[in-house]
């Protein structure tokens, strides 16, 4: 039988909108594969459907996940999608695929113990990298005070997970203006003080010019900080092994800490 | 004095604050009032990590560096000749909420010298705190000591403005503290302890009845103690441990390897660095009391007082317990797969739902996450064990100690490799590591 493939935006609403279209169209589910991007080398007999990211699709196709699964397993589905891996739209959608079609009500709350199942397995790892990261980032994301009182912080970070961070500051700084900018991706989050944020792409020249200008404390504040960090250090016990272990090099370009003067 | 500057003032209080182990911001979640700045997540985060690896979680500073006490173990005593400063209230408060804004901390963590008298150095704190959280209207994490000896109101009503409190205990009996730190006694030590704890208790009942009203202590209250500056065996460290928990119901007991700051000659002289590893399997033990149940009992006696060298404690438990061995993955009770060495919290409870999807093998057991390099001595999988071994306790020591033999070797060589303990790696050091007290089963992670 022929292969189709349906290749769809590398976004979640993108994966979603492909697995809604899976079941709208009735493609056999077995065959069927879903992508987020080209394949390097196109395959013979297989057929390439290139899947329109529909956001109303997308919506019907989370809520329904989310209210057969649960509010877990559906974080989980979410956060291996923001991963770079080339098969995850394949393993989300073949987890949430076997979970609707094959288990019953009462077990599709516990899609993600099956970990016998290679593709939610997958998902499992996947999710699991991603909310490291995004703990990470949570952890050691640094703002900086620019020269009118915005908060700004610029981070790298390895899976795309802005849109899932942004609400953790939001929620801890409710009274800030700040801006969290996705140097990797090319993406701000923006929030006003008292009030909703939301995403900003293709925002690179203003973000360069913002840097330039910090407000006259921040230095101070800078400075303080590197000398706590220094002296609440016990020389006795000096590990940079495990200090490496714990707070890997690749963060260290955008902490305050470890940013010489 | 008072023409020093901040920065000057902030150097020697954290310097001097730095021997306190406890810097985690774990044990309450409280989301942000849509107004002010902070809230709490119940994992706690760690925001950086400082030279020696230890967590940066908490702007942790003494009020003070002035002491009228003279503990010989402590570079603040008042024989002495250091630098000493004073904060304000108002430059902590600064400190606190500038640090916060930038997300370089999680919080504060504010110990204290003892300042003229107890009470006169418990008022200052509590100023410091009530001015941090009514005229800033900080949201965030707050830890802070009760001062022993200090009035009962003054630490009550500390309490309401705290998530955590600590008293440390210092040193683990009555005669090691007798003899180091001569002003201060067990008893004032153990007072405060239990009235925060029936606070917690009251305030607990009060919640039921009232939800809103104010929270006394809400992430609980934890302890100290130093390691190695006097001759308590293992065994009589983890009593007292044990009984903190059951008898104080403390959230966590710390354990800190001692540090001979001040070259005194009437204590251990520690050629080799500070009894890191001793520190580590005291940790270890710790984590079996809390998340595995275990008794103390149970790991040391009279007879054998320390923790074996070459295996953790759970390990050495097992091979000295093999009539209990192995244990059938797809039938045993949850606790007794808890007690299999390669085995943590994290994979038993997956082990537990798993095998209702059907019966699981070596390679699932793999794929959950088991160690099975260390496991595979103690269980079997539908009747089956992974290979044909003996079950013999020199021959398996043998197989496990070559196995850990780099974790002993870390520690021995510059007596300087120090691991932070992670719930759910079970103690296995190739894994990457977490952070104590990051739950991350509170994300998606189990």
């Amino acid at each position: 039988m022929e292969e189709k493939i349906l290749i769809c935006e590398d976004s979640l609403e993108g994966v979603f909108t492909a697995i809604y279209e899976v079941y709208r169209r009735h493609l056999p589910r077995e065959t069927v594969r879903i992508q987020t991007g080209e394949d390097e080398n196109y395959r013979l007999f297989a057929e390439y459907i290139r899947i329109e990211t529909d956001t109303a699709r997308a919506v019907k196709v989370m809520r329904t996940l989310r209210e057969r699964f649960g509010e877990d397993t559906y974080k989980d589905l979410c956060m291996a999608l923001t991963t770079a891996d080339a098969d995850k739209a394949q393993a989300v959608y073949r987890t949430a695929a076997w979970g609707l079609d094959e288990c019953d009500t009462a077990k599709q709350g516990h899609v993600m113990d099956h970990l016998a199942d290679p593709y939610v397995h997958k998902v499992m790892q996947l999710s699991r990298r991603a909310c490291n990261e995004l703990n990470h980032l949570k952890e050691f994301l640094r703002f900086q005070e620019l020269r009118t009182g915005i908060l700004y912080a610029k981070i790298g970070p390895r899976d795309n997970i802005l849109p899932m961070l942004t609400p953790h500051f939001a929620d801890r700084l409710p009274a800030e203006d700040f801006i969290i900018y996705d140097d990797k991706r090319d993406v701000a989050a923006v929030h006003p003080a008292m009030g909703e944020w939301y995403l900003a792409s293709g925002v690179q020249e203003d973000m360069e010019k913002l840097e330039g200008g910090f407000s006259e404390k921040e230095e101070e504040y800078q400075e303080l900080f590197r000398y706590f960090c220094h002296k609440i250090s016990i020389k006795e016990r000096e590990n940079l092994e495990l200090q490496r272990n714990m707070l890997p090099i690749r963060f260290r370009k955008y902490m305050t800490e470890f940013i010489p003067e | 004095m008072d023409d020093m500057t901040i920065m000057d003032k902030l150097g020697i209080l954290s310097d001097a604050a730095k021997y306190d182990v406890a810097c985690t911001s774990s044990g309450v979640e409280r989301r942000g009032n849509g107004r002010d700045m902070g809230n709490c997540l119940s994992a706690g985060i760690c925001h950086s990590f400082s030279a020696d690896g230890r967590c940066i979680s908490l702007l942790k500073i003494l009020f003070t560096n002035e002491c009228i006490f003279d503990c010989k173990y402590c570079v603040n005593r008042r024989s002495n000749d250091v630098p000493r400063a004073t904060f304000t209230p108002e430059e902590v408060c600064e400190l606190t909420m500038q640090f916060y804004r930038r997300n370089y901390i999680e919080g504060l963590f504010l110990s204290s010298g003892i300042i003229r008298s107890p009470d006169f150095t418990m008022e200052l704190i509590y100023r410091t705190l009530f001015l941090l959280r009514r005229k800033h209207r900080f949201n965030g994490y707050v830890h802070v000591k009760a001062i022993p000896g200090a009035d009962a109101r003054l630490i009550q009503m500390t309490g309401f403005l705290a998530d955590r409190m600590s008293v440390n205990l210092e040193l683990p009996t009555a005669e090691g503290l007798r003899a180091l730190a001569p002003n201060k006694h067990r008893k004032n030590i153990l007072t405060p302890m239990r009235q925060i704890q029936n606070g917690i208790a009251e305030n607990r009942d009060e919640i039921v009845l009232y939800r809103n009203a104010p929270r006394f202590v809400g992430a609980g209250q934890s302890t100290q103690m130093i390691i190695g500056a006097t001759p308590e065996s293992d065994y009589q460290i983890m009593s007292v441990a044990e009984s903190l928990y059951q008898k104080f119901e403390l959230k966590r007991v710390f354990y800190s390897a001692f540090v001979n700051v001040n070259e005194e000659s009437t204590l251990p002289a520690l050629p080799g660095g500070p009894p890191l590893l001793r520190e580590h399997r005291l940790y270890q033990a710790d984590w079996l009391l809390r998340f595995y149940g275990f008794q103390a009992g149970e790991l040391l006696d009279e007879k054998r007082p320390y923790f074996n060298v070459m295996l953790d404690p759970k390990a050495d438990w097992a091979v000295r317990h093999l009539e209990q061995f192995p244990v059938e993955i797809n039938r045993a009770s949850y606790e007794m797969i808890l007690r299999v060495p390669g085995i943590g919290v994290k994979s038993a409870q997956r082990i537990v739902k798993a095998r209702r999807m059907g019966s699981l093998d070596f390679q699932a057991l793999r794929k959950i996450g088991v160690v099975l390099k260390r496991a595979l001595y103690f269980i079997t999988c539908n009747g089956q064990m992974m290979y044909r071994t003996r079950m013999q306790e020199d021959y398996i020591v043998r197989n496990l100690t070559e196995e850990s033999g780099r974790e002993k070797l870390s520690f021995g060589q510059d007596g300087m490799t120090y691991r932070q303990m992670s719930l759910f790696d079970d103690f296995h050091f190739d894994s990457e590591p977490t952070v104590v007290d990051r739950n991350q089963a509170v994300f998606g992670q189990l």
